[in-house]
């Protein structure tokens, strides 16, 4: 690591452990990220709200400084740099979260969804939590982070690539096996009665 | 559930955290794009052939003055949007190429006037002349697409107002070479059909900018 731990100026610092992350310092890119983090936090928190959690988006901006760190030109200060990633990324977490409230419908109880029994078994109940836990916990680890990011954390892919370090057809692989396994541990096989039923 | 913690999430991306290439500085991404675009159009130029009448043109304090105008309002664009794709510089520099895009429209609507003074009503008659619309969409792909695909090495953190200053950057170099192969040279031609279809295709490529530039995935170390 560069001799930037000694410099006074947070923003000369935390610059000075960019320009050296960006030579492959990873000890320095560490040490940056974690710097930053109050930095960002400070950018995101008091803004978020909705149902936004400051640490996903926390995350998110860690990711999407991981992606761009390139851009960083290091005879310009760092906080600005920063700033714009965490707000470019503090509104693009809203337009996904108003996406997802564009596309849920709140109603006092579920209507029924099919004449079949067994449809309506699975939507008509909640599950239980800590069954899903145990089973998400006894999948495969690759499966199980997989489905940890895609389907709990709903990272993009290309997010989860960078977090897992598995890659894109991997992650698609392992998070199709991982929901199909949880469906035939969770999902109760239907009865040969429903099955007539159902035809 | 197991969740990834923010400290795992900094080991994890520390741990692929290989030397990058820096980005150059908009100047120089502007000389390479300019330095790529080039000989695409001088290409297009030379296929379409040199106007007759070019030597009595460039003799032309105005027409020098448009074309100047025009290739100046590209050539700020392009470092415009070099500039927005990068997160945290000042937003001043969007606004770059207002001078010379001033001074092209400031032209041309003057010459729209002596037009006016000249020839009366019957100098700002408006044919319709759809040959500039393919020509500058023509000229402009190599450019339009360079462009992008540089900026999508960088971080369009504005996408819309980087995609408009990259068809303005298009777009200018686009009209400034039409104007050596197409004798149209009616102010009121050239600013509604020429400079139109530049500012059709920017408001197109503002509408476009959110999907086209997305922001880029992680560099592979």
């Amino acid at each position: 690591m560069e001799d930037v731990l000694t410099v006074e100026n947070p923003d000369a610092r935390l610059g000075g452990l960019m320009r050296a992350a960006q030579t492959g310092d990873q000890a320095a890119y560490a040490q940056l990220l974690r710097e930053s983090i109050p930095l960002i936090r400070r950018i995101v928190a008091p803004r978020c709200g909705y149902g936004l959690e400051p640490d996903d988006v926390v995350q998110d901006v860690l990711m999407a400084l991981h992606a761009v760190r390139h851009t960083y030109d290091t005879n310009r200060p760092f906080t600005p740099w920063l700033a714009a990633i965490a707000r470019h990324r503090l509104v693009d977490a809203y337009r996904k979260k108003a996406r997802v409230v564009q596309n849920e419908t709140a109603v006092p109880e579920l209507p029924e969804t099919f004449s079949s029994a067994h449809a309506n078994a699975e939507t008509g109940t909640l599950g239980d939590p800590a069954l899903l836990q145990r089973a998400i916990a006894a999948l495969p680890a690759g499966q199980r982070q997989a489905v940890e990011l895609l389907k709990l954390r709903e990272l993009s892919l290309k997010e989860a690539e960078v977090v897992s370090g598995m890659s894109i057809a991997a992650l698609k692989v392992a998070v199709h096996r991982g929901v199909k396994t949880l469906r035939q541990r969770l999902v109760p096989a239907p009865s040969e009665a429903e099955r007539l039923d159902d035809d | 559930m197991t969740r990834l913690t923010t400290e795992e999430l900094i080991e994890r991306l520390a741990s692929k955290a290989g030397p990058v290439r820096r980005l150059s500085s908009p100047q120089r991404r502007t000389a390479t794009w300019l330095a790529l675009s080039l000989p695409w159009v001088a290409a297009v130029v030379f296929i379409m052939g040199l106007r007759p009448d070019l030597a009595t043109r460039l003799a032309d304090p105005r027409w020098l003055v448009e074309e100047v105008a025009a290739l100046a309002t590209g050539l700020m664009a392009a470092m415009a949007s070099f500039c927005a794709s990068v997160p945290g510089r000042p937003r001043w520099e969007h606004f770059l190429p207002l001078l010379p895009l001033a001074v092209w429209l400031g032209t041309l609507g003057q010459g729209c006037v002596a037009d006016w003074l000249q020839f009366g009503a019957s100098g700002l008659t408006l044919r319709a002349d759809w040959q500039c619309l393919p020509a500058i969409m023509m000229i402009g792909l190599v450019p339009a697409v360079v462009i992008a695909i540089m900026i999508l090495r960088a971080a369009p953190i504005t996408p819309m107002t980087t995609a408009a200053l990259a068809a303005l950057a298009a777009g200018g170099l686009a009209a400034a070479a039409l104007r050596l192969f197409h004798p149209e040279d009616t102010s009121l031609m050239v600013l509604v059909w020429q400079a139109g279809t530049v500012f059709g295709l920017v408001l197109i490529a503002a509408l476009m900018g959110r999907t086209v530039l997305r922001w880029p995935s992680a560099p592979q170390p």
